[in-house]
């Protein structure tokens, strides 16, 4: 199974991706990177901070503009792509093994799920 | 409205530009990578179509009387075949455009102004053109304007037959591969280039012919997106940006452009006069960023813990490795050269230190 079919992703181009451990890994999606461009600045929260679903809880920026990056559900961060924050373009190349950016706990409710897109309705829709 | 485009827009298009409005136009933003694309133009040679911006032909026994009374500077000095970089300022002192004035011959000129301004600057030039014999013709729509610019610029257009020789803001009329157009030592880029005016019906047989001509000098399309970059990093700035109604061109940092011998009035000369001689209200300063956050057009800027202005223009500056921007801030002596200043982005105060402008070293001097 490829990485695109275990993801779910948001209209604003976040994904989740459920871990083994029931943990979340957050990142953005290769179409965001795509129209964003050259990644050349990345803020990310500290471990520790707790989001609600749709709470900005980064930033990514291209050469062109500043993107604010939303919690596709609610949970608390427990590990950061601290890499990531020092060679932003990574995310220019993968955006799920190399270029994720949190990983978090859901405190919210599966419903909070209910909608999220597969990716390949996510690419219908943005496209 | 409807988004205008250039001829060469289906050419942008195949070869898989990321396309924008910009202006009123759909225009190329970026090819493959904006930094690639600015590298290419800083280290060998990049192609531009800037057709979108606006050519306006002036004739008429009082072309240079009338040309007197919309600019601040002395087009009597400007000679045969040269450029003169101008701003159109209102009553008060206000820049409605910035433009290149060219003389082409006695009584015949060229402007070329930002495809933002064509309309309004026709527009001013007709109300001001009142008890003058002027013909202002406004050809925006028959011309194309491709810029080729780079340190191999001037080598690539050789090997096209272009045997004019021409210092920096110079312009001719050349041919390149037999085609007669107008060639301009000028650019928007902070290198050495030129920007090839010619017919819209020989433009898509020129860009074809450059990209195949410049194959050995490794060129490229460059979009917007580095044509800004460019630009902030040579500190010309951007209509809209760094220039608007309410910012006279001493206040934008132009006074070097402007004479202070002039003997025509021209509109707003009395509050530039003044404002060479006192300053003016405001002043535009270039800052580095301290930390790997960008200021980006409209952030607030403080000093000493106060609001002391906003960023016109930021971004990244490829050659230097850091975050640069240009801002408006009060014209007070202690912001100046070395001092500290704090741009707000996303709610937080962070350090940018006061440089000098241009941000790179004076690149564009002819390389022959």
């Amino acid at each position: 199974m490829s990485i695109t079919e275990k993801i779910l992703c948001t209209k604003t181009h976040e994904y989740i991706l459920k871990n083994d451990d029931d943990t979340y890994t957050i990142g953005l999606t290769d179409y965001a990177v795509e129209q964003l461009g050259d990644i050349v600045f990345l803020e990310l929260p500290e471990i520790g901070t707790t989001f609600s679903k749709g709470d900005s809880f980064a930033a990514v920026e291209s050469v062109k503009a500043a993107s604010e990056i939303y919690m596709p559900i609610s949970g608390e961060i427990i590990d950061v792509n601290t890499a990531l924050v020092e060679t932003p373009e990574t995310l220019n190349e993968d955006v799920y093994e190399k270029g994720w950016l949190v990983k978090i706990k859901s405190t919210g409710d599966s419903s909070e799920q209910d909608d999220l897109l597969e990716y390949e309705d996510y690419k219908e829709e943005v496209e | 409205m409807v988004v205008k485009q250039t001829i060469l827009h289906d050419k942008h298009v195949k070869l898989g530009a990321k396309m924008v409005d910009f202006a009123g136009w759909h225009m190329p933003v970026q090819y493959i990578s904006i930094v690639d694309e600015h590298n290419t133009v800083r280290n060998g040679v990049g192609l531009f179509d800037v057709s979108h911006m606006g050519e306006v032909f002036i004739s008429g026994k009082d072309s240079l009387e009338f040309l007197q009374r919309i600019v601040p500077q002395d087009i009597s000095k400007l000679e045969y075949e040269k450029a003169v970089y101008c701003q159109l300022p209102n009553e008060n002192g206000g820049v409605l455009d910035d433009l290149i004035i060219y003389k082409l011959g006695i009584n015949y000129y060229l402007i070329i102004c930002n495809a933002s301004g064509v309309e309004g600057d026709v527009n001013w030039m007709a109300i001001n053109a009142k008890g003058f014999d002027v013909k202002i013709d406004n050809q925006s729509h028959n011309y194309s304007l491709l810029a080729v610019q780079g340190p191999k610029a001037d080598e690539l257009l050789r090997t096209m037959g272009l045997d004019t020789v021409q210092d920096s803001f110079t312009i001719k009329s050349a041919k390149i591969l037999d085609r007669k157009m107008y060639v301009s030592r000028t650019g928007y880029t902070g290198e050495d280039g030129y920007e090839l005016l010619v017919e819209n019906k020989y433009a898509e047989e020129l860009w074809d012919n450059i990209l195949e001509y410049g194959k050995p000098f490794g060129i490229k399309p460059i979009g917007l997106g580095a044509r800004d970059t460019l630009r902030l990093e040579a500190a010309l700035p951007l209509y809209g940006n760094d220039l608007d109604m309410d910012t006279t061109p001493v206040e934008a940092g132009l006074s070097w452009s402007l004479p202070r011998d002039k003997k025509e009035d021209y509109n707003g000369k009395s509050v530039i006069m003044d404002q060479l001689a006192n300053g003016g209200k405001k002043k535009i300063i270039g800052i580095k960023m301290l930390d790997k956050n960008i200021a980006r057009h409209e952030y607030e800027v403080y000093f000493n813990g106060e609001k002391a202005g906003h960023i016109t223009s930021g971004g990244i500056s490829p050659v230097l490795g850091c975050n640069i921007a240009m801002a408006y801030v009060k014209n007070i002596k202690e912001i100046c050269t070395g001092s500290i200043v704090q741009v707000m982005i996303r709610e937080k105060l962070h350090d940018a230190e006061v440089i000098k402008r241009p941000f790179i070293n004076k690149r564009n001097k002819v390389r022959n």
